[in-house]
């Protein structure tokens, strides 16, 4: 809440005489005029002495509303060419994925991967992270709620060139333990002072929250309504961030019984309408290929769950994608939600239990 | 004298229709082709998410913002600049830009056909030739695209900030365009209503300030429409993201074996004034809207597969006036068609 009495750095028009005017009516912040009728205030003012005085100082603070207070208006092609120059698309590193998303993750979206327990959804953040950070030479901010980040597990990912090589590429990733959301949002309020002071190469380029779900959900329920406030505004953070500082924003949230003992995403409805892009993960554990799906797409509409699944091979292999024939992976951008195909992450070489005939 | 001026005609009645439907066009456009929409109307968009709300909201604004005729080819608009706000912030540009080339490649590639036909070539040349001359028109774009005015709110004080300096904004885009604004769209009334509703200031009771709450700022967000669609009259459509509930789930997997899509089965709550769906807005802005409609995914199988290429169908309702009647359309290559 901004106090008036801090305008008083311009006392040609915002001076004593004009803050005891909006004082005796009940507004002593910015917020406060926000909420007050303008016309009802300047009728007000004609019975003051100085009228005109205190008409140029409501004038004044509404073009200083004006100017500050909310977004600019912008026209369609400003915003066609802010979206071709800055909102690029950042590969995940898996091609299945990648192929699923149209190229991979856009910047200035908010993307979630929904999934139940060991799906896969921290090996794709992980996969996501060091290819942003080997690969698209940018940094990779890391808020981790459940210890799960590994270290070993980047080196893996990264193709390793060189020993310093490597090390370039682990001082690109940040990452922060964060156990509650008021955390959360320190870090995020402070990542937000810093990119406007960022600029050049190695910017940040990825924020993933893993999990959002485990932050959020201890705060929902009962019969507060902090918590769904709370998640509301971490979702309007977060597309914020994406928007104003071009971050591709990547977020985990795990799965819940729904109708039918089909899974739905945790965090309920009004987290449905948040995110841009919905990705559902499921492990089949007959054949150890997990599968990835949309649940939701901001500019693709469903198109059928048709199609057949491709086995993607892990880099070890080096073998390249068979044919595609799930229809929304055409070229024209068409509207679907809800496809599915497979893939296979890359194996996870764990040093207790790893036995080579695993593949 | 003073006296005969009062009697005497302004002008005829023929001559108001003519001015009011130049200056004051209807709007129709499915799913919304039931009632004619028209300035001064502010209609709300309810669904549960996803239903196709943002693409009609696409699609309104692409009928405005598209002239009626441009070199020799009819696109049918409004030739009215359009104004966003967006509250959810998932607005895609890219999105709007497809389905503009979409419509007005389809308006240009009618004439090229029509004038082949007129030359009696054989259709299969017929076919090559139009694929080859349909390209849109990159100046119409241009400027179609520049009469789409678009701003984000990232939480209620942006979006009152927005509505306050509203009013200068009409002025300079009148200017500037020369035509004034008709349609104003706000993607998700109710996006920031579980801030608002835990907003708790608690103040001395000394002071008049007024309080933060849902209640006040929804007071002053209506207040402020108002008065603005006074001075600057403007067609409002806002969406609204709604649980339905089970019954209306638009989860594919629940068969809803007792409400089929279809008018005569429609459980009673929306037979009588009670909606389908719990309504969070508060009294102030329910009394502001003059029409509502609901849309949702249809979670009929059959139709889906037996006519659509893959398109979900969605239906619409119209609650407010209530027609008992449900439509249903899809979304296809930049256009809404209405399914029979």
């Amino acid at each position: 809440m901004a106090p008036l009495k801090s305008l008083e750095q311009y006392p040609r028009i915002i001076n004593s005489h004009f803050l005891a005017f909006c004082a005796s009516h009940g507004i002593l912040t910015v917020e406060d005029f926000l909420l007050h009728d303008i016309y009802e205030l300047a009728a007000l003012a004609e019975q003051q002495p100085d009228p005109e005085g205190l008409k140029e100082g409501i004038e004044e603070l509404l073009s200083m509303v004006d100017g500050e207070l909310h977004q600019p208006w912008m026209n369609g092609m400003d915003l066609l060419a802010d979206s071709l120059q800055n909102k690029h698309v950042l590969s995940t590193g898996c091609e299945g994925i990648d192929l699923l998303l149209g190229g991979g993750l856009r910047e200035g979206q908010l993307t979630e991967l929904v999934g139940p327990s060991s799906s896969g959804k921290t090996q794709v953040c992980l996969q996501a992270a060091s290819n942003v950070a080997e690969k698209h030479m940018g940094r990779v901010v890391y808020l981790d709620t459940s210890n799960s980040f590994s270290p070993q597990r980047i080196a893996d990912f990264v193709d390793l060139a060189t020993h310093n090589f490597l090390q370039n590429v682990m001082k690109n990733i940040l990452c922060h333990s964060v156990f509650d959301i008021f955390t959360m949002f320190d870090i995020l309020h402070q990542l937000e002072l810093d990119l406007r002071s960022q600029n050049g190469p190695r910017r940040v380029r990825l924020l993933i929250v893993d999990s959002i779900s485990s932050l959020i959900t201890p705060i929902l329920g009962g019969s507060g309504l902090q918590g769904h406030s709370l998640m509301v505004s971490a979702g309007c953070l977060l597309k914020k961030l994406a928007h104003q500082h071009n971050l591709v924003v990547l977020v985990t949230n795990h799965t819940v019984g729904g109708e039918g003992g089909a899974p739905k995403p945790a965090l309920g409805e009004y987290w449905k309408s948040i995110p841009h892009v919905r990705l559902m993960l499921s492990r089949d554990r007959g054949n150890n290929t997990c599968s990835i799906s949309i649940l939701k797409h901001s500019s693709m509409v469903y198109l059928g769950s048709s199609g057949e699944a491709i086995p993607i091979l892990s880099k070890e292999t080096q073998n390249i994608m068979t044919r595609v024939t799930v229809v929304v992976m055409s070229l024209m951008m068409i509207f679907m939600i809800g496809t599915s195909i497979d893939y296979v992450p890359a194996p996870a070489p764990n040093p207790l239990y790893h036995s080579s005939d695993d593949y | 004298m003073e006296a005969k001026r009062w009697i005497d005609v302004d002008e005829s009645a023929a001559e108001m229709l003519a001015r009011v439907s130049t200056e004051r066009p209807f709007l129709l456009l499915p799913p919304l082709h039931r009632l004619p929409l028209r300035v001064g109307n502010v209609v709300e968009l309810v669904g549960p998410s996803p239903s196709s709300k943002t693409l009609i909201l696409i699609q309104a604004a692409i009928s405005c913002i598209l002239p009626k005729e441009w070199n020799g080819a009819h696109y049918g608009g409004l030739e009215r600049p359009v104004m966003f706000i967006d509250l959810d912030c998932r607005f895609d540009i890219s999105c709007l830009s497809k389905m503009l080339k979409q419509r007005m490649m389809e308006a240009t590639g009618s004439i090229v056909e029509r004038n082949q036909e007129q030359d009696n070539v054989d259709t299969q040349s017929c076919h090559k030739i139009r694929k080859s001359h349909i390209a849109y028109d990159v100046e119409l774009y241009a400027l179609c695209m520049r009469r789409f005015l678009y701003v984000r709110c990232y939480d209620s004080f942006e979006f009152l900030a927005t509505l306050k300096t509203l009013y200068h904004q009409l002025n300079e885009v009148k200017e500037e365009q020369r035509s004034s604004v008709y349609l104003l769209m706000i993607d998700s009334i109710g996006a920031f209503h579980w801030i608002e509703r835990a907003l708790t200031l608690s103040l001395s009771r000394n002071t008049n300030r007024k309080s933060f709450s849902l209640q006040s700022i929804s007071e002053t967000v209506v207040q402020e429409m108002k008065k603005l669609l006074l001075v600057h009259p403007m067609l409002v459509i806002a969406t609204k993201t709604t649980n339905l509930g089970e019954r209306y789930s638009a989860n594919e997997v629940q068969r809803n074996f007792f409400f089929p899509d279809t008018p005569d089965y429609r459980n009673v709550a929306s037979t009588t004034h009670k909606l389908p769906y719990r309504e969070y807005m508060p009294s102030v802005w329910q009394s502001f809207i003059t029409h509502r409609i609901l849309v949702r995914a249809s979670a009929d199988d059959n139709l889906t597969t037996r006519h659509h290429q893959n398109c979900p169908v969605y239906i619409s309702e119209w609650l407010l006036p209530q027609l008992n009647v449900l439509d249903k359309f899809i979304v296809k290559d930049g256009f809404i068609f209405i399914v029979l």
